[in-house]
């Protein structure tokens, strides 16, 4: 106050612990293989932080996490993913199962019910059965397998693609046939790229750089990833399930 | 009107017991005062031109306009009193901007008649006023009617002529045109029997400092496909005025 | 809850090969409660203009019998039919008029329009609820599943697609993006313009 003294009036301060971060991220199950994708994009509000900020993690050797949401919160939260495989290894002698790893995550996202990682994940990988296979989360824990899912700011956008492309809603088979259950690898990857081109275009929040992940279930040839441009192995061992990545550019404007 | 300013508040124009109104006779007669002015149709556009003789030496005769743009499309000229004129194509001009306001484009020449006629019909009927003591020539081009000429009288009616001339020798000059015209006459042909009309009853010494012109032009149907001059956003204009260059070079052909 | 989302509904629009379509859901509800499954929300406005008002169902009624009667003004004093682009321009300045107190409407105009040559080019746009023209050269889209829409449209769309091939892109397109929508739905319908004619087709989707 001008005459020198305190004013007793109460002030409310706030912090706000959460951003959201933008991206968005995508995975589609095969029959025995599994595409998981995101962009490298990075932003606040209208500034983009990075071009390139991997949301898709290697787990094992059969799982890949993709995060989107909050950064931070999604990096912590894989590393800690990240720790808990490693004593189920050291404790095991095995890499944890897909299916477990799902419940897991339930689990440790749950355990922040009132105080949530501020994140959507998306699981992918190979089932102990050799079956692709999407688990999708909420921030809180709730899940679920799917045979495909698109999470993040382009959400709205691609999902009901794929419901068409995926899943084949609102068009008729062919008489007397019925549509596939699953897609072979190149119409996957076909369908994750045209997605994330398509989301690029129209949202501001979704461009630079293109991440696909491939597990590939035991035993299957990896005819056909080979020759595609910039696949690159990045499995551990070569007896098992295999991963690889993939990357693409994707409009930086 | 009577229940506010008496019995004398009447409007000027009332009619007579034998059904005319005076006061757009008298409004005539100062037409016909008026220097002569001309239009043809041709072809491929229109030419309407006037005489601009000033009273005295003194007078710097660049001020003086006679044929006016209202928009890119539409020009027009007069015979009667210059004032009368002057706010006439005020009155056009920003009815002209309105019509773009609303439909994004000038509206058709017709249209644009209407509309000044319809300005000069009120100042037959309205409570203390008196009628525009001048006859106008309304040249434009438009898409669906292509070039078209039209006269407007003092008492706000108006009709579409192949060619016509109003003011002081308009009798001689229409008669002097109704030799002249054919319906196959081009635009340079036009001009020249323009000039040559106008000769007829011209006092004194025709150059391109007493004499003013203005034309329509018809695009080419493929060159206003393409639209728009470059850089700018808008059509090329199909009315303008001769430069005193032009009309000199007329002249001495 | 937004007054664009009280009543709910989506159109878009497309380009093709000397043809445009235009379609919409059927849907008119009351926030989350569904009211009818035929709410026809889009107009014609003459032989080869379509127009489609989604968002506030009072505003569509009001919306449309001001188009109709300005448009039929235009008829009569211009002596000649009104163009889709200059029709577009009439919607704008319609929208601007009320710029601080808005109809809650994004229209779509979707028409065949007469070029100088003599022949005639699809012709789409799309404005917000204040007039804000977007004249697309691919496709547009407003209501309650734009988002949606921009999606699927984007990937589904090519350029040149013939009126048949058409009508099928933008029936996926319309049926994927409402059945993500809670708010569109419950039936479709599809105008498909060609130069000399209209061709309607109402589509059965999910009910739910």
């Amino acid at each position: 106050m001008p005459d020198g003294s305190f004013a007793q009036q109460p002030q409310q301060r706030q912090f706000n612990p959460y951003t959201e971060n933008g991206g968005t991220i995508l995975a589609i199950a095969g029959a025995d293989f599994t595409v998981i994708a995101g962009d490298t994009r990075q932003s606040e509000g209208y500034s983009i932080q990075t071009r390139y900020a991997p949301k898709v993690f290697r787990l094992t050797d059969r799982a890949v996490l993709a995060v989107n949401g909050f950064a931070a919160d999604g990096n912590m939260f894989v590393k800690k993913v990240k720790q808990r495989l490693e004593w189920y290894r050291h404790a095991h002698a095995k890499d944890m199962p897909l299916r477990a790893i799902a419940r897991l995550i339930q689990t440790m996202l749950y355990a922040q019910r009132f105080f949530p990682y501020y994140v959507y994940n998306i699981l992918g990988g190979i089932e102990e059965d050799g079956s692709g296979a999407v688990y999708s989360f909420d921030p809180v824990g709730s899940y679920e397998r799917e045979a495909c899912r698109a999470a993040g700011a382009a959400q709205a956008l691609v999902q009901p693609f794929l419901d068409n492309q995926i899943y084949f809603k609102n068009q008729m088979a062919a008489a007397g046939q019925s549509h596939p259950l699953h897609l072979p690898l190149s119409d996957v990857l076909a369908i994750v790229i045209d997605s994330f081109t398509s989301a690029t275009e129209r949202h501001i929040e979704v461009g630079d750089g293109l991440e696909m992940y491939v597990v590939l279930a035991k035993g299957r040839s990896s005819q056909g990833l080979d020759g595609l441009r910039g696949a690159q192995e990045i499995s551990t061992t070569n007896d098992g399930d295999r991963v690889f990545v993939i990357r693409r550019e994707l409009k930086k404007d | 009107m009577a229940t506010g300013g008496g019995a004398y508040s009447y409007s000027l124009t009332v009619f007579s017991p034998s059904g005319k109104l005076v006061q757009i006779e008298h409004a005539l007669a100062a037409v016909s005062q008026g220097t002569t002015s001309l239009g043809i149709k041709a072809t491929n556009g229109i030419v309407i031109a006037t005489e601009k003789k000033s009273s005295s030496i003194l007078i710097d005769d660049s001020m003086i306009e006679r044929v006016a743009v209202v928009c890119p499309n539409i020009g027009i000229v007069y015979s009667g009193m210059g004032p009368d004129f002057r706010l006439l194509v005020t009155k056009a001009r920003k009815s002209a901007q309105a019509y773009w306001k609303i439909y994004g484009e000038y509206p058709p020449t017709k249209v644009l008649t209407q509309e000044i006629a319809n300005i000069m019909q009120q100042a037959t009927q309205s409570g203390g006023v008196r009628p525009y003591g001048v006859s106008l020539l309304v040249a434009g081009w438009d898409v669906t009617r292509g070039p078209t000429l039209y006269q407007v009288d003092p008492s706000g009616s108006f009709w579409a002529w192949k060619a016509s001339a109003i003011g002081k020798n308009m009798v001689n000059a229409k008669t002097f045109l109704e030799k002249r015209y054919n319906d196959d006459i081009s635009l340079e042909d036009a001009i020249h029997t323009a000039l040559l009309t106008l000769k007829e009853g011209f006092e004194g010494q025709m150059t391109e400092k007493t004499i003013e012109i203005g034309v329509v032009t018809v695009p080419d149907p493929a060159e206003l496909e393409a639209g728009k001059v470059e850089g700018t956003g808008r059509f090329k204009p199909t009315f303008r005025k001769l430069t005193e260059e032009e009309v000199r070079d007329y002249l001495s052909l | 809850m937004s007054i664009m989302q009280y009543n709910g509904g989506s159109v878009i629009a497309m380009v093709g090969k000397d043809c445009v379509a235009i379609a919409s859901d059927l849907r008119l509800g009351v926030q989350s409660l569904s009211i009818s499954a035929n709410y026809q929300k889009i107009f014609p406005i003459t032989d080869r203009i379509y127009v489609g008002l989604p968002g506030l169902g009072t505003d569509v009624t009001t919306l449309h019998e001001q188009f109709r009667y300005r448009v039929n003004m235009y008829t009569i004093k211009e002596e000649r039919e009104i163009e889709p682009q200059t029709f577009a321009q009439l919607v704008s300045s319609t929208l601007y008029e009320r710029r601080f107190g808005p109809y809650f409407i994004e229209p779509v105009v979707a028409g065949m329009q007469k070029l100088p040559t003599g022949g005639f080019a699809p012709f789409i746009a799309a404005t917000d609820l204040i007039g804000c023209l977007n004249f697309a050269k691919d496709f547009v889209v407003a209501g309650t599943a734009s988002e949606k829409l921009f999606g699927v449209a984007e990937g589904l769309w090519e350029p040149d697609l013939e009126a048949e091939d058409l009508f099928e892109t933008i029936s996926q397109t319309l049926l994927n993006a409402v059945d993500r929508d809670a708010f569109s739905g419950w039936g479709a319908v599809v105008h498909v313009i060609t130069k000399d004619k209209v061709v309607t087709r109402t589509l059965k989707g999910r009910m739910d």
